[in-house]
């Protein structure tokens, strides 16, 4: 066999959505590292990359060797510079040409022709070429119903025969919001598409806090919305990033829960094996295969919504048998105010109760209180009790700040 | 399917050099500007001899081609179920959006499928009639670049009148506020746009114009990361949207520089504390003595 030219364009998302995620979340890895990988397809992979980023691929010499890294400030990009990777599909010199002469033969809503006439017509069109090229009735047919289903063209009836017809479209005015929604909305990598149809025009919006990573998962992420809507059950592939191995099983989609402060999104499914909800970041989905329809999607999905008074985040660890209660009491000055908002803004369950003027204290019963732990870590400097119903975490919690003073030379006790 | 060439830069470009070709013989300069343009650093080896070796047979020699429309190409399902999707956004109503046409279609997803868990509660009130039109002012204001005269409700409760460039708006997903950049003003150039009381449109020229706002990190942080409890991946993760770099330095240690903004320095402080004892501050000195200074208070808060 051959070794296949290197190609600007990929035909398969999964390897490359792997590679930049490397690339730009963690990037210290040397080319060596990138285990289970041949060095030819790192370097391809890595051309690639440079050649859609290449004002954002940067690189470190380690004794270990070249270390490449994608180094984005999300905060100056207008659009999330990602997109690229999305718009990168191989296809062949068929595909291409069949694609702006079926569109040209069918250049408004109201003209609409046979398979015959469309033959007939691209091969008129294509005798100016010294060796033109042919397409046989069944190449154009295909071609012209995979761009039915994409709803770019219509069908009709004429008698026996079968007519096709160019699809009508939607007026894209308001590039305002496609700016906004395509940095902000699930599947944005889709208003990137539509702006990619507008003209140039002054980008008004920039973004803080934003994970552009999350485009990686988009084509995952919307194959569970199809399915969510058509209540479905779906056979998700996930892997274990730290075990490196995969696994499949049959879940019931949900919810997808967003983080927008740790940059990770979950699917919440319902689990038959288990009896339970659980979650499974999507990050870790390698593929998602829509099954038969669920009737007790709508009372799974309901169960989920009277879950959520007592979920942190996305553990369902202790099951709706035990929740644990976390409180803890944080003390401020008479400038600091603040703190008590800070506490009603950023609760996401629980309660806040102010005691005085300078103290204020939270409540909750959640299912996994150990989900509570980096936040309340944020208040370190005025937290004055605490107090875990599941002991262990409670020591945890108490050993951790110890083991902080003892890191900065404060006393305390060693690392964990 | 997202993964498409339908949707792919190379049809996007060739499109683009269609369109000039139904027009006027294209030259080879011009093919050579359109690729560049439009397409990526190394796009220009594969998308010319295609089109002129009769490869892609829609360019003819002589540069004109066998299309006789500029193409164009409707919306794809996927595009307008994306588009209603948005429609259902209660933060649609900041744009003047028209769902003609989108009316017999189901959306791609909608507010009941997606929740944020950890976003900040006291966003901006996106369906209030008065935050809307100063949203809307502003918003035209930016593309126009005309100058402003706004009165900011401050943490005091007082009031602060200004005259001010905008520059751009900023939108925290976290703190699912709007922020406008400004220029040209002596008391700092970010306004959060929930805390404008009045916006109008300031009366002829403003001449007090800074330069523009730079949003550069100009600081550095760098940590030391022990990789216990999965801390590893959660930090970069964490810090993904700014700009970084992770260096190994054995098996379980990592170093890690985060640029950020000063005006986030307070932020980025809590978020280091949030990941207790696996994280260690090692430069520079000045943020050290922040962490160190909350430890200390905390310390003589005698937690039990």
């Amino acid at each position: 066999m051959g070794i296949l030219a290197y190609n600007e364009l990929i035909k398969n998302f999964d390897r490359i959505r792997n590679y930049m995620r490397e690339f730009y979340v963690c990037g210290f890895k040397s080319r060596g590292e990138f285990a289970g990988k041949s060095a030819r397809s790192y370097d391809d992979e890595r051309r690639r990359i440079e050649s859609w980023l290449g004002d954002y691929l940067c690189f470190r010499q380690t004794a270990e060797g070249k270390n490449i890294f994608l180094s984005i400030n999300c905060r100056l990009t207008r659009h999330n510079p990602l997109y690229q990777a999305w718009k990168t599909k191989s296809f062949t010199d068929g595909d291409i040409t069949l694609h702006f002469l079926i569109f040209d033969l069918l250049p408004d809503t109201e003209i609409a022709l046979s398979l015959n006439q469309i033959t007939d017509e691209m091969d008129r069109r294509l005798l100016c070429f010294s060796h033109p090229k042919t397409f046989d009735a069944s190449t154009i047919r295909k071609k012209l119903m995979e761009y039915v289903q994409q709803g770019l063209l219509c069908t009709e009836k004429s008698g026996k025969i079968m007519l096709y017809r160019r699809a009508g479209t939607v007026e894209l005015a308001c590039t305002d919001a496609l700016d906004f929604f395509s940095e902000v909305a699930p599947c944005g990598v889709i208003g990137s598409f539509l702006l990619d149809k507008t003209g140039a025009h002054i980008e008004p919006f920039a973004f803080k806090h934003h994970y552009i990573i999350w485009t990686l998962d988009s084509e995952i992420l919307c194959a569970l919305f199809r399915a969510m809507h058509g209540k479905q059950y779906v056979r998700i592939q996930t892997v274990n990033r730290r075990r490196e191995h995969a696994a499949a099983q049959e879940v019931i989609p949900l919810r997808i829960f967003i983080s927008v402060q740790n940059g990770r999104q979950y699917l919440m499914a319902y689990i038959p094996h288990s009896g339970r909800i659980g979650s499974f970041r999507l990050d870790s989905i390698l593929s998602v295969q829509a099954l038969e329809s669920c009737e007790n999607f709508d009372t799974y999905r309901e169960k989920l919504n009277r879950m959520r008074q007592n979920l942190w985040g996305v553990s369902t660890e202790s099951g709706a048998e035990r929740l644990e209660h976390v409180e803890f009491t944080v003390r401020y000055d008479s400038d600091e105010t603040y703190i008590h908002t800070r506490l009603e803004r950023e609760k996401r369950c629980g309660q806040v109760e102010r005691i005085d003027d300078h103290t204020s204290r939270f409540f909750a019963d959640v299912y996994d209180a150990g989900e509570l732990v980096p936040w309340i870590r944020t208040f370190i400097c005025r937290i004055i009790s605490i107090h875990f119903s599941n002991p262990e975490l409670e020591t945890q919690f108490k050993r951790d700040i110890e083991a902080m003073f003892s890191l900065y030379g404060l006393g305390g006790g060693d690392r964990p | 399917m997202i993964f498409s060439e339908l949707y792919g830069t190379y049809y996007n470009t060739v499109a683009a050099i269609l369109r000039e070709a139904t027009q006027h013989p294209i030259t080879k300069e011009e093919l050579h500007n359109i690729i560049h343009e439009q397409a990526f650093s190394e796009s220009i080896l594969s998308i010319e001899p295609c089109l002129t070796s009769d490869r892609w047979q829609l360019l003819k020699p002589d540069g004109t081609t066998p299309l006789k429309n500029p193409p164009t190409l409707p919306l794809t399902l996927l595009e307008k179920q994306w588009l209603k999707a948005i429609s259902l956004d209660p933060r649609i109503r900041l744009f003047r959006f028209d769902i003609t046409g989108l009316e017999d279609v189901s959306p791609l997803f909608t507010p009941d499928d997606i929740d944020l868990f950890d976003r900040y509660a006291d966003g901006d009130p996106f369906e209030d009639a008065t935050y809307i039109q100063t949203f809307h002012m502003i918003l035209d204001a930016v593309k126009e670049r005309h100058p402003l005269s706004v009165v900011v409700k401050n943490r005091s409760h007082t009031t602060t009148p200004m005259n001010v460039i905008p520059e751009y708006l900023e939108y925290s997903e976290k703190d699912d506020k709007f922020r406008l950049i400004t220029s040209g003003c002596r008391y700092g150039h970010i306004i959060n746009l929930g805390r404008i009381i009045s916006c109008k449109l300031f009366p002829g020229n403003y001449h007090e114009y800074r330069k523009t706002p730079e949003i550069v990190a100009d600081k550095c942080v760098t940590l030391e990361l022990y990789d216990d409890r999965n801390a590893l991946e959660r930090v970069l993760l964490h810090f993904a949207h700014y700009e970084k770099e992770a260096q190994r330095l054995d098996e379980k240690r990592y170093r890690i520089r985060v640029r950020y903004l000063q005006d986030d320095e307070t932020e980025v402080v809590i978020r280091v504390l949030s990941f207790g004892p696996f994280v260690k501050v090692t430069e520079p000195e000045s943020f050290v003595e922040l962490i160190k200074e909350r430890l200390k208070m905390q310390k003589s808060c005698e937690l039990n």
